[in-house]
């Protein structure tokens, strides 16, 4: 550890480090556009300007290393002149287009513009012109004219996808971003570039012109759509989402997430299931909540009782795990049957966030025992045993079973019961006897279980209104089967702790414990 | 309306009929008394003195300072001004203002595919007038708006346009705020606040 003052107090930073990021860490704010915690040094910015003693000129702390007894003035008059300077030159040729730009609001340029700049420009001569609503791939859009030229996106598709499609191009003061001739910026995770640009030059395709970003109130959760388990922020506004930014945790996924998990939301606004229905055919027949819940458990129950082979359970591993170890008591204590498997879809994969499971708790239902251990029933079994006529009941969480059986109507039309929690409308409820609405990951409390066994947590970013949990759905159900059941909505943080005290390989883990960063788990 | 500042000179001290109380009631019944007289008169000969109006068949001639219902200014192209941008949506204190922003091929990109002021919401304090970059939305003079039926209070884009030479004097009279020698410039106040 090295010992430097700075403004007066003395800091110890790790030996080693460059001086900005040791101070921002210890929150002394110092404005800076092109350093990035997770990309190589550039300084070209000159915006993080600080005055070391000892030093003829004023040096620019992102490329300084840290040396015992350094002696660092980030705010005086002297370093606020310099900053001042450097921000009046990035604004020669800056827009004035803050009330058309996305990024107005959690721009760079604005807060240090406010913070430090002169307010009043001296120049007369006209802005430079450049190409505006440059469309580089599929999911960007680049606007030349905003761009400050800081590089951190072309550093991006060098270090970080490694595809190299961005660069600067010209010299001097006719330097502009752009994309290699014939190429665009079609890599898996092209729409970070608009994150970690400061300015608007970048911008999401997807968000373009949506929502001003001063309306969205943003909650950390966990990306959904594999099992990687990306750190996100759900931007909600108007009671929808808006989009997802990754959040930094240097255990998963640093601060970076895919486009398809991005953008992978539309699920949660459109095509919702909002009331159970009863009976077969289109349109089903819409029922009351204690209507559907009484349907579902005489038909469950009846097949329960008469033979324990005649049902089986398909489990989402979408569900938290705090549905499913509730949703294990029910298949085992309700259904009294042994038949379930986790149903869970898979797609491409890269090496290194994109994961194959295309379902955020895969792990969660596997370390849970939702999924078939060797000698079981396993998802392939079940459907031939409902192809022969040996299982006759089935109880549907999510609906990826119906791609994973290869979208056949036959298979489900055999079936005698067909009961089907799921939140979007989809083919496979055509064939249900009951369809009971469920939440998604962002109406909901609970925790996921990453690739790695990390456990992390999920927030209630949208308030579902009246309409219960897919847990609520569960114990409703389990009570109706003539479970011991003691009353009660369902708790997640409640049930976490029966989870931590009866599966060994959770039990350090805690609900507060989970809720920043996530916890591992302790391998078996 | 300006208002005229009027000095009035008051005896030093009560005079000898200002004590005598029933006698005061009759010298305030004879300027009632004569102030109804003369209008009366003056109505029946045609030549008015007084300063009510008769609406509606008359109308005050209002200050551009005024703040009537908020309008949506509409450019000689047929297209409004606003480039969706927000800000009079947040600083409107009672949430009257619903936009939805869409992108043209345009060179402003922006506009508000819809643009919604609940005027039944709307408290006339030109907050929206003042955060607007673009002078799109302005403080008109209409203030006759009221609806029989609740949906007419909700004002859609299409009703709200009007025609930026209409609103002109609004405008020279907002612009006046940009140039006020009065008024210090960011680097006076910085100066001062440094003083201090």
């Amino acid at each position: 550890m090295a010992k430097i003052t700075v403004d007066g107090t003395v800091i110890e930073v790790p030996d080693g480090s460059m001086l900005l990021p040791a101070l921002l860490d210890h929150g002394v704010q110092v404005p800076h556009y092109c350093f990035h915690p997770k990309l190589s040094i550039d300084g070209s910015c000159r915006m993080c300007l600080v005055k070391v003693e000892g030093m003829p000129k004023l040096t620019i702390s992102c490329n300084t290393p840290v040396r015992d007894g350094m002696v660092v003035d980030s705010r005086g008059p002297e370093v606020a002149k310099a900053r001042q300077g450097v921000l009046e030159l990035l604004l020669v040729n800056h827009p004035l287009d803050c009330p058309i730009c996305d990024q107005a609001g959690e721009c760079y340029l604005q807060d240090y513009a406010f913070e430090y700049g002169t307010r009043e420009a001296r120049t007369q001569e006209p802005r430079r012109k450049l190409l505006k609503r440059v469309d580089i791939g599929p999911r960007v859009v680049l606007d030349q004219e905003r761009c400050i030229l800081c590089r951190r996106c072309v550093r991006f598709c060098r270090e970080i996808s490694e595809t190299a499609e961005l660069a600067v191009f010209n010299m001097g003061d006719r330097s502009v971003i752009d994309t290699f001739p014939g190429e665009a910026l079609t890599n898996d995770y092209s729409i970070c570039t608009a994150d970690i640009c400061p300015v608007g030059a970048l911008l999401s395709k997807d968000f373009h012109h949506k929502m001003r970003v001063w309306f969205i109130d943003e909650m950390e959760s966990i990306c959904p759509s594999c099992a990687n388990g990306c750190n996100i922020k759900i931007g909600t506004a108007r009671r929808e989402i808006q989009r997802l930014l990754p959040r930094r945790n240097d255990a998963v996924n640093e601060t970076w997430m895919c486009d398809y998990g991005r953008l992978r939301y539309g699920f949660v606004n459109d095509d919702r299931v909002r009331v159970p229905t009863v009976g077969r055919g289109t349109p089903a027949i819409t029922a009351t909540w204690d209507d559907a819940l009484d349907e579902a458990a005489r038909r469950l129950g009846a097949l329960a009782r008469t033979d324990g082979r005649a049902l089986a359970a398909i489990v989402s591993p979408h569900l938290t795990n705090e549905e499913l170890f509730v949703y294990g008591q029910l298949v085992a204590g309700g259904l009294r049957t042994a038949q379930r498997d986790a149903a869970i879809p898979l797609g491409p994969a890269d090496d290194y966030l994109i994961k194959a499971e295309k379902a955020a708790n895969g792990r969660g239902a596997r370390d849970l025992g939702l999924a078939a251990r060797s000698g079981e029933l396993d998802l392939a079994a079940i459907r031939a045993g409902v192809e022969t006529g040996t299982i006759r009941g089935l109880l549907v969480t999510g609906t990826d079973v119906w791609e994973l059986w290869g979208e056949r109507a036959d298979i489900f039309e055999r079936l005698e019961t067909l009961v089907v929690v799921a939140a979007n409308a989809h083919p496979l409820l055509g064939f249900a006897d009951v369809v009971l609405p469920g939440l998604t990951f962002a109406e909901k409390n609970g925790t996921f279980t990453n690739h790695a066994g990390r456990v992390q947590r999920i927030r209630r970013a949208l308030d579902p209104g009246e309409q219960p949990s897919d847990g609520d759905i569960f114990l409703a159900l389990g009570r109706r089967l003539g479970m011991e059941i003691p009353p009660g909505p369902f708790e997640p943080a409640a049930v976490l702790r029966e989870i931590v005290a009866s599966v060994p390989a959770y039990r350090d883990v805690t609900w507060d414990a989970v809720g920043g960063l996530g916890v591992p788990t302790i391998e078996a | 309306m300006a208002s005229r500042v009027v000095t009035v000179e008051r005896p030093p001290r009560l005079r000898a009929v200002d004590t005598m109380g029933p006698l005061l009631i009759v010298r305030g019944l004879l300027v009632t008394a004569r102030h109804f007289f003369r209008n009366l008169f003056a109505f029946m000969r045609g030549r008015r003195t007084i300063a009510t109006i008769l609406y509606p068949e008359e109308k005050m001639a209002w200050s551009p300072a005024m703040r009537g219902m908020p309008v949506l200014v509409q450019m000689e192209n047929g297209k409004e001004r606003c480039v969706a941008c927000g800000l009079c949506e947040w600083a409107c204190p009672v949430d009257c203002i619903t936009i939805y922003p869409a992108e043209t091929a345009d060179e402003i990109e922006r506009y508000p595919e819809i643009f919604d002021i609940d005027m039944s919401r709307c408290m006339f304090c030109g907050f929206c007038e003042e955060a607007c970059p673009e002078e799109a939305i302005v403080m008109s003079q209409r203030v006759a708006i009221a609806t029989t039926e609740w949906r007419g209070s909700l004002w859609h884009k299409r009703d709200l346009l009007v025609p930026v030479h209409e609103l002109d004097p609004r405008l020279r009279y907002i612009r006046r705020g940009y140039d006020r020698p009065d008024v210090p410039t960011p680097a006076q106040t910085a100066e001062r606040l440094e003083k201090r």
